[in-house]
């Protein structure tokens, strides 16, 4: 499984899913598109909108953080 | 059966945890997430007995306190889809599946962000169209901005774009600004802002991503147009009463009536607290005092008074 987050860094529902898949021990790949331009367009290109966070879970496209969504996505 | 179902995970719904926990009640609480809607408030000021604390910090707080609590049952990531009145109590379901019978329900279920309802904004939102200034304001590094609301958290957006964006105009419905003065202040004296009173926002314009909003100076029909690439809507909040619109009384703008002695609704086993009730005055620290008082309230309707509901 690989699990992406695109995030910024003053962000706090990023924060949020990012200590949420800490807690369940999934890794997962931080790109902060605030100061990786490369990496915001690939957010815009997958989410086709510009709010953080993103997460690319195995291909799925979850905008903002919906802990149930999320968690069915990873199968916890 | 349960004595009390408290449901909301911010401020209000912590404290009427822990006061239940202490006042062995038999109690569940339904919280999707803690810290209530301050939560991307980068820096909270007026909570009292602690002079700053970032609004994720205290969801981390208030979670810890209400966990540190024994005997009280928390059912956490999920939501309460539907509360069904029996002929003694009240059946409630969440989203999950997960499904009870309680005797009273706690609603500290707060408010929604309000949305302008103007033709551009569902299609642009995530697309220029912003509602969390915390989250979203680097992204739009050297861009104009607007900003939508004159009330505090209108205001905090403005300073959260302050570092990143070229010009950010404010725009409020009346003459004056709502916001605490202090902020108020910090934000006239910074030289990329600028204040459009007196105005209402009549569309959001763009192609793939915004380019512009309409506005029209109030009581006239003229309209202008503002070249921004961000829309930040800052407008207020709707209660989140739905769940119990068929059986309690709401007040025109659908905040749920209660008596402010006890917080008791017009639904005898039906307390609520926070914003959203009819309370003047939407603030943390109210919450709090709110819950507290309706767990109390609960409490003597239970047990010390004998008057089951």
């Amino acid at each position: 499984m690989t699990v992406k987050i695109y995030s910024t860094p003053s962000c706090v529902y990023c924060k949020m899913l990012k200590e949420y898949l800490k807690q369940k021990n999934i890794a997962f790949e931080d790109a902060d598109v605030l100061h990786n331009l490369k990496a915001r367009d690939e957010m815009v290109q997958k989410s086709h909108q510009m709010g953080v966070p993103v997460a690319d879970i195995n291909g799925q496209i979850f905008v903002g953080f919906n802990r149930s969504e999320i968690a069915r996505a990873l199968g916890i | 059966m349960y004595e009390v179902t408290i449901i909301g995970g911010g401020p209000g719904g912590v404290a009427a945890g822990i006061y239940a926990a202490r006042k062995k009640l038999n109690a569940i609480l339904v919280a999707d997430s803690f810290g209530g809607q301050s939560v991307v408030s980068n820096d909270i000021q007026n909570w009292i007995g602690i002079k700053t604390i970032s609004g994720f910090d205290l969801a981390k707080q208030l979670e810890e306190h209400l966990k540190a609590q024994t005997g009280i049952e928390i059912v956490e990531g999920d939501r309460v889809l539907k509360i069904e009145k029996q002929k003694k109590g009240f059946v409630v379901t969440t989203q999950e599946g997960k499904s009870w019978g309680t005797q009273t329900i706690l609603l500290a279920i707060g408010s929604r962000r309000r949305e302008l309802n103007v033709s551009g904004e569902k299609e642009f939102w995530g697309n220029g169209v912003a509602y969390c200034g915390t989250c979203d304001a680097p992204l739009f590094a050297g861009k104009r901005v607007a900003v939508v609301g004159g009330g505090n958290s209108g205001l905090e957006t403005v300073l959260d774009l302050v570092p990143y964006a070229k010009e950010i105009f404010l725009l409020h419905r009346n003459s004056m600004l709502k916001g605490d003065p202090i902020t108020q202040e910090k934000i006239r004296k910074e030289p990329k802002v600028a204040l459009l009173l007196n105005t209402e926002v009549q569309m959001i314009m763009g192609k793939k991503t915004v380019t512009g909003l309409h506005y029209r100076k109030a009581g006239t029909k003229k309209e202008f147009t503002l070249d921004v690439e961000g829309v930040f809507v800052e407008i207020g909040s709707v209660p989140n009463a739905d769940l119990v619109k068929d059986f309690v009384e709401l007040n025109t703008w659908g905040q749920i009536v209660v008596d402010h002695k006890t917080q008791r609704s017009s639904d005898p086993g039906i307390w609520a607290a926070g914003d959203v009730t009819d309370g003047f005055y939407k603030q943390n620290n109210i919450s709090v005092g709110d819950s507290i008082k309706a767990v109390m309230n609960i409490y003597d309707a239970l047990r010390a008074k004998g008057q089951m509901v």
